[in-house]
């Protein structure tokens, strides 16, 4: 081992000090990293003590509600995603059922803080710009709500690091990121989901901080506290907003990296003791917060029992358990030889047929059969009408007349007397699809090809056809095409109507039609009356899990399904760095504006800080490849695994991003910076001194005690935290008009205001003459 | 110390070292003729927990001495036989060239029987058959592939006397002129090369004889590898290629041990030559370079643990990666595009994809018999000079989004809808149009030449309407403003107007220092040139320039290039792609100049060429609108839940039909299930009981003792039950077969071009790795607990018959260990499984005569289209 010289040796890597390594520890380095308390700079003795820990906190959390409830009433205008939030909080008190791609725990506070500050749920909340004062919304209440949790979020932080064994101005140059940060400002002042989630997020983080700090106080009734008290907030992150299941697999690697420690043959004597850990953890950060998961969507849909927007979203099934609902009133089975309208799910055309022929021949040279048209049609018409025709024997009468799931029908169209078919020709506007036309009734000469079958969705044998609730799909008997449109219009000879056509794909999920109505009996006669006097109808009983199961699949699909673009998303790489934002909200005359963006000196510093931690333990990491040891245990100790924790939390609420295809917005990365902030107060610890308080963690009774050593940053600690601070306020003072709306800004005050030239704010003044296009 | 006088990894308890022992220490060591007698299996399981003893344990386990690379898997070193003196010595030393010898004949006959029965065009042949023609005839084409497979092709028909006069329209029959039985036969035998290639890649992994016969038959009997190597398509070399990679990075491996031998340097050269073969063939090949690329940076991870090495042996190690693995790779597909540029030297259809000046130099252009000078009234093409630009197009489809107006958009080939004219600007005296001049020649009028800063519109030829921008953002670029066509010859406004801006000449330099803005006249030195002038023009009134980027239009803009106009901060320098050259020149009022021009250098040809096909490789996106029922989703492939007709599937026509063989498919899908969860379960049990075979010595003392967690007893060290031998085969193996699947299959599902079931082919390689490797893990390498004179036995020796001994065999046979018996009817079951299910589904790959119906049984899932 001549290579090594004088290089520490190298001491067993073990994911977490233990005895055996601290022994060597005490040999090695007690005199250079364990030192008497009292030997601090005096500073530091004052700032440590308790009395000024709450000074500082108080002064932060002060500040920050001050900031955050400057000039709230300020627009009286509905802003941004108000737009969608506020609208929920009002379906809340009239108890009207909505659908969200968002779990419903935050959108259930705003309800209440709406039901708090008196407000009676009529208005809509419809557009950007509508005005709260002339429509009388207690908006300020509802604002309140996030307002007052984004201002706690600043104390959470700072007792996080507090938490974590770091110096008063350590934690409150963390807390102090978030607290003068323009972002977290505007998003916290608005009825917007993210302050909810952030602030949860970090109490989760809080609490899992405070939980491993007990692990050697493990299966006490503090320790059980901590664990649930961590699935509880993690319960309620993930409650508030979709995002906030990032919060969830944070925890969920960090408690893997956890448990593949405790599988250690050196650390745990028997698999019993494994699987204790094990049981707690799976208890406290599974079925607790999936319970309370759950009895969030409880809490929801006992609140909105009646009919609403959210109606079309769900299964008939769903539907007819809200009050009031359409088709709960209407739905009624449908008989042969009924005259219905049928309309297409997505689209909402009618299928529509009248006497005009396709072309013979299309304009890219295809030939058509020259059949008459089958379009789907947007309005009410006689020619909507169609009837069904049986191809089976019949009885004379009762509910053998009843037409049923997988049945072969006819569509006979009233008004030419022909029947639907469908043939290998190749559809006018799409190659791959085969033509929807008719054929005269009396010729039976192509009979085969007018059959189709009556697909019901989610149907079990046998099961009657009801028009509005029953879904079905319409599938050729012969070649097997579902019967289906698309938004592209036919050109002119048809009137611009909506192609119709037969989709080879079996499985077409869009290819659902339902019976709007259903016109007249066989005899002609409005049916409403057949079935007799209807008595009114009740909401019937859905069981609560299928209810939130199918709620859940739903809000999967339309997450992945929100893919347009909008002109305000940006891609995840340009969030740190600040280089676009979002435009909340603009008033034309006084020229005001909310812009969303960050303060550019915290964001910068967080960029920085994040960069400089990844070269440290990369450096790290290098250097004991090579077996030399830099950095003295217990720093690396605070790195690796307090720090490396931080780390996870940025890396896994911002990775996943990456692999999204749906819009996104700069606001997503708010969680990650909350982290960022975090590991930036750590490295500033790291770089201004060696020392450090450890250890942190609460020992066991029977553990021997360590010698501690204290963290010592001196006089350039409070300094440094000050001038930063300085800077943190200039920056944010410079960027509050855009932060608050106002005061208005001239042209040139907006272009001073555009640090970076990729940022889109309105009002610029104008370098180049506006001209009509 | 150990014998070797290396240092000895701690944990490694004494009896255990002798009883293994290095591969220096006994050269005769094999896997599959482990001596251990203690079946590892059975050490670890048993006994419960803390029944056991109490043991010695050392706590440096987790610290591992990079000394231990010398354990790692593969193939042991094999000791240097003695020539051979008798003819019976060089029979039984070369017996082991015999299985591959054949496998490779066997591999001949599936290959080639048949190979021309259908006389048509078959599925891609279409492409690459088109491509062969275009080399014969040296015309310069495009396409998204690199060049070598297509070369290969090219040759194949060279050398069997092709003359390229065919066109290969698809599905069309061969005429008797095109020797398209002798070009298939070429380039199967890139399939008949994969045979041999799993065979010696399994044995050089380290895999026991029977996996080893697995990998081969597998190879050998997998109807989608057969059925994809018959035709003249880049597939086969594809996969050969690929094999080769994993073939000569397994090898690599093995030379771990005499670093920077002869042995070591070629198969390290060879490693980073194949790789730069597959990548020159198809770009999938990246995705085998990944693998390697991991594999080096483990390897030199190691290596910068590993204290014995000098700084300067690390250098050369590294140094050694880097020569081999970056620069060798990158100058064979260099080499590749060189020679392609080389044959390719006559005008052809791909000429508009390159910069104009590759084109001028191309046999059979006329560019350079254009005018030279452009003036007011040319008609013109123009042609973007950023790396991958196309020519300024314009269309009558019209904008669905933003003014509705006539789409412009960059185009990649020849077409009349390229053609401009330059006017001038509405408030200058028109010479052609304007009604106040009445109707008059132009040709009376004085030539006007363009020069620096003169204002003009660019009106299309074909709609005469006016290039023109307003403020509107772009389609897909929002931050620029809209480009579209308005107007016509007599309708317009200033909006039509652009201020051309010249750059500078590509040969004459910087023209405008001849430009004398007081004088009237132009210095003739000024004017702007045809193909060598670099230009840019800017919006009169929105001071935007006209650009285009790399962004493809959705599908109503035909996925063509999106132009907009581009704003740019005063000052900073002209982005690439708003600078335009004037590529093809019409003027019949000026002469056309012979002129000859300066090649373009290759490395820009090169570059340009990349990118070109980068961009239309991107703009392969699966159109939402149209179902394309070839096209299939990469997670049906696995599972083999689709196929794919290859050809027409009339009753007359010789059917074709691209699947797999669902044994080999299910069996490697399924195993590395079964892998994945088997190394969890491995990884989890080293870290509750450490590595090895555990720890037999009772502890010394319990010192140690209180060391665990609350101070209580540490347990007993059972170990994973795998030898330190085992736990690397098993390692090594396994981040091959499976890294390789892994990153052959991930990056399909995220990318978002149109897939197709034979891009699976390649990743099929790494389950079927991964298939005879679990066997080899769970029954062919575990020791047969029987007396050594049975090892002796060759294994494979079972299965020959000897009729004149059938008794004598079975007795043999009944004798064996229960061990070996298993690994025998486990064998027999595999393979019988894997030729039955071939045999079965032969008719696919081999064509399918006659109407379908007749061939019975072939949907075993319901969405084969085999029979509707």
């Amino acid at each position: 081992m001549a290579g090594t010289g004088k290089l520490r040796q190298r001491a067993p890597v073990s994911a977490r000090a233990n005895f055996e390594y601290d022994r060597i520890q005490e040999e090695e380095h007690t005199d250079d990293v364990y030192q008497n308390p009292n030997n601090r700079h005096p500073i530091e003795k004052i700032l440590e003590t308790d009395k000024a820990s709450v000074v500082v906190v108080a002064v932060l959390t002060a500040l920050a509600f001050a900031l955050r409830f400057y000039k709230i009433n300020h627009p009286d205008q509905v802003v941004f995603d108000e737009v969608h939030f506020g609208k929920f909080a009002s379906y809340y008190i009239l108890g009207e059922y909505y659908f969200d791609v968002h779990p419903p725990f935050a959108k259930l506070l705003f309800g209440l803080a709406g039901w708090f500050s008196g407000f009676d749920g009529h208005f809509q909340f419809e557009n950007i710009g509508d005005s709260y004062t002339q429509n009388h919304v207690p908006y300020v209440g509802m604002r309140a709500l996030p307002a007052i949790l984004g201002s706690l979020t600043v104390p959470v932080v700072y007792a996080i690091m507090k938490q974590s064994g770091y110096s008063t101005v350590i934690a409150a140059f963390s807390a102090a990121i978030i607290l003068f940060d323009n972002a977290h400002i505007a998003q916290s002042r608005l009825i917007l989901l993210d302050a909810t989630l952030i602030f949860f997020m970090s109490l989760t983080i809080y609490a899992y901080v405070r939980f491993q700090k007990l692990r050697y106080r493990e299966f006490t009734s503090e320790w059980f506290g901590w664990l649930f008290a961590t699935g509880i907030f993690m319960a309620c992150t993930w409650g508030s907003k979709v995002n906030g299941v990032l919060t969830v697999a944070t925890v969920g690697v960090a408690v893997l990296i956890d448990l593949w420690g405790i599988l250690d043959y050196k650390k745990s004597p028997s698999m019993d003791y494994f699987w204790k850990h094990f049981a707690a953890r799976a208890i406290g950060l599974i079925v607790v917060p999936f319970i309370i998961y759950l009895s969030f969507f409880w809490v929801h849909f006992a609140l909105l029992p009646t009919s609403g927007t959210g109606d079309s979203f769900m299964s008939p099934a769903f539907q007819e358990t809200l009050a009031g609902n359409e088709m709960l009133l209407s739905a009624q089975e449908i008989r042969y030889y009924d005259t219905v309208t049928i309309r297409h799910k997505d689209t909402k055309v009618y299928l529509h047929s009248h006497v005009e022929r396709y072309p013979l021949k299309y304009d890219d040279g295809r030939i058509s059969s020259q059949g008459q048209q089958v379009t789907g049609y947007g309005h009410a018409d006689e020619n909507n009408n169609w009837q069904i025709i049986p191809t089976k024997a019949l009885p004379e009468t009762g509910r053998g007349r009843i037409v049923r799931h997988n049945d072969m029908i006819q569509l006979l169209h009233v008004n030419t007397d022909t029947v639907l078919l469908t043939h290998d020709v190749a559809s006018p506007l799409m190659p791959t699809n085969q033509e929807f036309t008719t054929w005269p009734r009396d010729d039976t000469s192509r009979f085969n090809e007018t059959l189709f079958q009556l697909s019901l969705t989610d149907a079990h044998d046998g099961e009657a056809w009801k028009s509005k609730s029953g879904y079905f799909r319409l599938i050729h008997g012969q070649t097997r095409v579902s019967m289906w449109t698309h938004t592209k219009q036919l050109p002119e000879w048809a009137f611009r109507q909506q192609e119709i056509n037969g989709n080879k794909n079996p499985s077409e999920k869009t290819a659902t039609w339902f019976v709007e109505d259903i016109v007249a009996d066989e005899t002609g006669e409005d049916p409403k009356e057949r079935t007799g006097h209807q008595p009114p109808k009740v909401p019937k009983k859905m069981n609560f899990f299928r209810k939130f199961g199918e709620l859940q699949l739903l809000m999967l699909q339309h997450n992945a399904g929100l893919t347009a673009s909008h002109p305000y998303a940006s891609g995840p790489l340009n969030w740190p760095f600040l280089i676009a934002g979002i435009s909340f909200w603009t008033e034309n005359d006084p020229q005001k504006q909310i812009y969303l963006i960050g303060n550019l000196v915290g964001w910068w510093t967080c960029v920085v800080a994040l960069s400089i931690y990844v070269g440290i333990l990369g450096a790290d990491l290098l250097a004991r490849r090579r077996n030399n040891d830099p950095i003295p245990e217990p720093v690396r100790n605070r790195l690796w695994n307090s720090t490396g924790f931080f780390f996870v939390v940025w890396a896994v609420h911002y990775a996943p991003f990456f692999l999204m295809n749906r819009q996104l917005f700069i606001h997503h990365y708010l969680a990650s910076h909350l982290a960022s902030a975090l590991i930036a107060g750590a490295v500033l610890q790291f770089i201004l001194s060696e020392t450090i308080n450890y250890p942190i963690s609460v020992e066991a009774p029977t553990m021997r005690r360590h010698k501690r050593q204290y963290v010592d940053i001196g006089l350039k600690g409070p300094i440094i935290f000050v001038l930063f601070c300085i800077a943190m306020f200039s920056m944010f003072v410079f960027l509050a008009p855009l932060t608050y709306g106002t005061p208005g800004l001239t042209g040139d005050q907006v272009n001073g205001k555009r640090l970076l030239s990729s940022w889109t704010l309105h009002f610029a003044a104008k370098k180049t003459a506006e001209v009509v296009p | 110390m150990n014998p070797g006088g290396r240092a000895v990894a701690v944990d490694f308890v004494e009896d255990e070292f002798e009883e293994i022992g290095y591969p220096e220490t006994l050269p005769t060591y094999s896997p599959h003729m482990d001596e251990s007698a203690a079946a590892r299996r059975r050490l670890g399981k048993g006994k419960p927990e803390g029944v056991e003893e109490k043991v010695w344990y050392d706590d440096e386990d987790d610290y591992k001495a990079p000394s231990l690379r010398s354990i790692s898997g593969g193939r042991p070193a094999q000791p240097a036989l003695p020539p051979p003196t008798t003819l019976h010595e060089f029979i039984f030393q070369n017996m082991p060239s015999i299985p591959p010898l054949v496998y490779t004949l066997l591999a001949c006959y599936t290959r080639f029987h048949r190979i021309g029965l259908s006389a048509t065009v078959v599925w891609d042949e279409a492409h690459f058959g088109k491509f062969a023609s275009h080399y014969l005839k040296r015309e310069f084409y495009f396409d998204v592939h690199p060049p070598l497979g297509k070369m290969l092709v090219g040759l194949a028909g060279l050398l069997s006397g092709y003359n390229g006069g065919f066109d290969f329209k698809s599905g069309a029959d061969y005429p008797p002129e095109v020797p398209y039985v002798a070009m298939r036969v070429m380039l199967a035998t890139f399939g008949v090369g994969m045979v041999p290639l799993g065979w010696f890649t399994a044995i050089e992994l380290g895999m026991s004889q029977w996996a080893a016969h697995l990998v081969a038959l597998m190879v050998l009997f997998d109807v989608g590898w057969l059925c994809i190597s018959r035709f003249i398509l880049l597939d086969s070399m594809l996969l050969f290629f690929t094999f080769l990679t994993v073939f000569c990075l397994s090898k690599f491996h093995n030379q771990q041990s005499h670093p920077f031998d002869f042995d070591w340097w070629t198969w390290l050269a060879m490693t980073g030559i194949s790789i730069g073969l597959v990548t020159s063939v198809k770009m999938v090949g990246l995705f085998v370079t990944a693998l390697v690329g991991i594999y080096t940076l483990q390897d030199l991870w190691d290596k910068f643990g590993d204290l014995h090495l000098t700084p300067k042996e690390q250098a050369k190690h590294w140094g050694a990666r880097v020569l081999c693995l970056i620069i060798v790779p990158i100058l064979v597909f260099m080499a590749t595009f060189k020679i392609h540029f080389m044959i390719l030297n006559h005008s052809g259809p791909g000429d508009a994809q390159m910069s104009s000046l590759f084109q001028a130099n191309l046999y059979g252009n006329d560019f350079h018999n254009n005018p030279l000078e452009i003036a007011i009234g040319s008609k013109v093409t123009i042609k973007n000079m950023a790396f991958g630009g196309g020519l300024l197009h314009s269309h009558v489809q019209t904008y669905p989004t933003g003014s509705n107006q006539q789409q412009v958009t960059c185009y990649h080939y020849k077409d009349e809808n390229n053609e401009f004219w330059f006017w001038p600007g509405w408030d200058q005296k028109d010479t052609v149009w304007d009604p106040k001049y009445g109707p008059h020649d132009p040709n009376d009028e004085e030539v006007r030449f363009l020069k620096h800063l003169d204002v003009v519109r660019l009106v299309h030829v074909p709609t005469t309407r006016n290039i023109h921008s307003h403020t509107i953002p772009a389609p897909v670029t929002k931050a620029n403003w809209e480009i579209s066509g308005y107007g016509n010859a007599t309708i317009g406004d200033v909006q039509d107007h652009w201020v051309v801006e010249v750059l500078g000449d590509v040969v004459r330099g910087d023209v405008n220092r001849y430009l004398e803005p007081k004088s009237a006249t132009v210095d003739p030195r000024a004017r702007i040139h045809a193909l060598t002038t670099r230009l840019r023009f800017r919006h009169q009134v929105l001071g935007c320039y006209l650009s285009a980027g790399r962004t493809s239009l959705p599908q109503w803009g035909f996925k063509q290039i999106e132009v907009s106009c581009a704003k740019e901060e005063a000052g900073s320098k002209p982005a690439e792609g708003s600078i335009w050259n004037v590529e093809s020149h019409w003027n019949t009022r000026l002469p056309p100049a012979a002129r000859s021009l300066s090649r373009s250098p290759f490395l820009t040809d090169f570059i340009h060429l990349n990118i070109a096909m980068m961009t239309s490789n991107n703009a392969l996106v699966p159109d939402p609108d149209k179902e394309d029922l070839l096209a299939s989703k990469p997670w049906e492939w696995p599972f083999l839940s689709v196929g794919l007709r290859m050809c027409g599937w009339g009753d007359a026509q010789i059917k074709y039909y691209l699947m797999g063989n669902p044994i080999i498919w299910w069996g490697g899908s399924i195993s590395l299930i079964i892998a994945a969860f088997v190394s969890v379960g491995l990884v989890v049990r080293r870290q509750r009981y450490g590595g090895g075979r555990g720890t037999r010595k009772p502890a010394p003392n319990s010192l140690n003792g209180d060391s665990g967690r609350n101070g209580a007893a540490l347990a007993p060290r059972p170990g994973d039950g795998l030898t330190q031998r085992e736990w690397a085969q098993f390692w090594h193996v396994t981040r091959i077969a499976g890294g390789g699947w892994i990153l052959h299959y991930l990056p399909f599902l995220i990318m978002g071009r149109v897939t197709y079931i034979h891009h699976y082919l390649p990743t099929l390689y790494f389950a079927v790795l991964m298939f005879a490797h679990l066997l080899d893990y769970f029954v062919f390498q575990v020791p047969s607990t029987a007396s050594a004179s049975l090892q002796v036995v060759p294994t494979s020796s079972v299965s020959l018959s000897d009729l004149n001994s059938i008794p004598k065999i079975i007795r043999t046979f009944r004798s064996l260990p229960r061990m070996t018996r298993i690994k025998v009817y486990v064998f027999t079951i595999t393979v019988s499984a894997i030729f039955g299910t071939f045999w079965w589904f032969r008719a696919v790959a081999w064509g399918i005569e006659g109407p379908v119906r007749d061939t019975w049984g072939l949907a075993w899932r319901e969405n084969w289209n085999i029979y509707h």
